[in-house]
């Protein structure tokens, strides 16, 4: 590849008060690319995405996000948070959900005029919620959720999108549809960095893979990184060797399903 | 005295003056109100109001009446920022702001008892003198409900945001210290327009019950403003003429803000009766 990453960390410390520490970080995203993180609670996962948007920063060694500063960054990056703390009681609607997305470009003292109203349109579109723009967000499924935050990420077209454990709980069709998305940006050369347990979801959709567990494990291709030995590394005895395929059996202390699980399959 | 009271009784210049106050009140702790329940900061709110207090003595045991309100305001502007920074830095949990509240509100006790007749002062500085409100009292209401309903309407949408998904709002480089620095500063000068007026004690209630009336009956965003800022025009009103009534027919003299803040509860009790009978209703409908 010709241009600079669109990630760069050159044996970066990540470190702040109240944010889990991370070290040991080397590591080029290139545009079109998608990586995933993976790693046990606590592992850091949180700690990189919050670096990449400026919030935590690298006490030693080196950061670039399209190739300056994080914050110089924040124009070109779509960050999709989990929804689970949101109140759905919130009085807003999706459609001004996804419009909030626009507010960095729109700017202060001003408010949002027709070029934001189609953006939101036009990305309400590509996650195939259109029909539902005007319906209380907190009334739509946790899937549908989900989308409304990647449509929000994407409002502003990013170069770089982050997502942090987008799969949490989602049914089948929820899953495609963002997996598509996901495999559609990647085309057009977004990168994309996503958090998750889901090795399933990782071998689907991604090109690498970086496993944290306090410091970086390992990175690299997938298959050659989801390893039984390296996952050992990452999550101790967690990880088995199901129908040939490496999983793990209580990636989240049991709150989350996990789909390689042969028990869970299918739902 | 007939139907007439519902008007005439604002023909008196003293009363007009008090309906322009509550009016004014109405609008600036409506708006603001409604980021204060959609933020969870009615905590906060009652920290700031607990910090104007010892503002309000001072200010007052410095120039009298006059002092009032710039104590009240450097009080105020203290107590936002530091009840921000405290929230920033992860320390803005209920026993902080329980700690500083009562405290602050200790200090003001203290000066205030070695004042001369200290009790119908502590009174006036708590519930506050509606009916007696002068035209420079009024002239600063309006600066400062003004300056607070300016400073929510052009951070609006990063308000909301950071409302919505602090996170969000936070990597989008819009929920920082400066947009919750702004609320809470807001907060503190509905607290300093309506301490005079209502008292220091009563405002709160007119920055949460209104907000909580417009959740009842709405859950889209935009509706919430003007169902928060009727409810609290109309509570006032309904207040001073109940409390004018109850002054020239019987022989009574309730205190007037107190009476606005009774009638706002009330009607904050009717409408939610209302909303669960409504929800009720559409349950059985569905069965």
């Amino acid at each position: 590849m010709p241009s600079a990453p669109v990630l760069s960390f050159a044996d970066a410390t990540l470190a702040y008060p109240g944010a889990i520490g991370l070290s040991g970080l080397t590591l080029d995203i290139e545009a079109g690319q998608a990586v995933a993180l993976v790693g046990p609670n606590g592992a850091g996962k949180s700690t990189l995405l919050k670096a990449v948007l400026g919030q935590v920063p690298a006490t030693s060694g080196r950061l670039a996000v399209l190739g300056g500063t994080p914050a110089a960054a924040l124009d070109r990056i779509g960050y999709m948070p989990q929804t689970d703390e949101l109140d759905p009681e919130f009085p807003v609607t999706l459609r001004q959900v996804v419009m909030m997305g626009r507010y960095r470009s729109v700017g202060w003292l001003r408010w949002p005029g027709r070029a934001d109203r189609e953006a939101v349109d036009a990305a309400l579109t590509r996650v195939g919620l259109t029909d539902l723009a005007g319906t209380r967000f907190g009334r739509l499924s946790g899937g549908q959720r989900q989308r409304g935050m990647l449509a929000r990420a994407l409002v502003s077209d990013p170069r770089l999108l982050l997502l942090d454990e987008p799969f949490n709980g989602l049914d089948q069709v929820n899953r495609d549809a963002l997996l598509g998305t996901i495999a559609e940006l990647t085309a057009s050369g977004v990168a994309v960095v996503v958090s998750t347990h889901d090795l399933e979801l990782v071998r689907a959709v991604c090109d690498r893979v970086v496993l944290l567990n306090g410091r970086m494990v390992a990175e690299g291709p997938v298959d050659a990184t989801l390893t039984l030995p390296l996952l050992e590394q990452a999550f101790g005895s967690t990880a088995a060797t199901v129908d040939g395929a490496t999983v793990l059996s209580h990636p989240d202390h049991g709150h989350h399903p996990e789909h390689g699980h042969p028990a869970e399959r299918g739902h | 005295m007939g139907i007439e009271v519902l008007w005439e009784a604002f023909q008196l210049p003293f009363m007009a003056r008090s309906l322009a106050t509550v009016l004014l009140l109405a609008v600036a702790s409506g708006v603001i109100g409604v980021f204060v329940n959609l933020r969870g900061l009615e905590f906060v709110s009652d920290g700031l109001v607990h910090a104007v207090f010892p503002g309000l003595v001072i200010g007052f045991a410095v120039a009298s009446t006059g002092g009032l309100i710039w104590g009240a305001f450097a009080a105020a502007l203290i107590g936002a920022v530091l009840l921000t920074v405290a929230e920033r830095r992860g320390l803005g949990s209920d026993a902080t702001i329980a700690v500083v509240l009562t405290s602050m509100f200790g200090i003001g006790i203290v000066i205030v008892s070695r004042q001369q007749g200290y009790v119908a002062q502590l009174e006036q500085l708590l519930f506050g003198r509606l009916l007696t409100v002068t035209d420079a009292q009024l002239a600063q209401i309006a600066v400062l409900s003004a300056i607070a309903v300016l400073l929510i309407a052009a951070t609006g949408k990063e308000q909301l945001f950071r409302a919505f998904d602090r996170h969000g709002a936070r990597a989008a480089g819009r929920g920082g210290f400066g947009v919750e620095l702004v609320l809470n500063v807001a907060v503190a000068l509905v607290v300093v327009a309506g301490a005079q007026a209502i008292g220091s004690l009563l405002v709160l209630a007119l920055l949460i019950v209104p907000a909580a009336i417009g959740r009842l009956v709405t859950r889209r965003f935009a509706v919430l403003f003007p169902i928060a800022v009727l409810s609290a025009a109309l509570a006032g009103w309904a207040g001073l003429v109940i409390g004018f009534t109850a002054s020239v027919g019987a022989g009574l003299t309730p205190s007037p803000g107190a009476t606005v803040v009774l009638v706002l509860v009330a009607l904050y009790v009717v409408v939610l009766l209302g909303s669960l009978a409504a929800t009720r209703m559409r349950r059985a409908a569905v069965r």
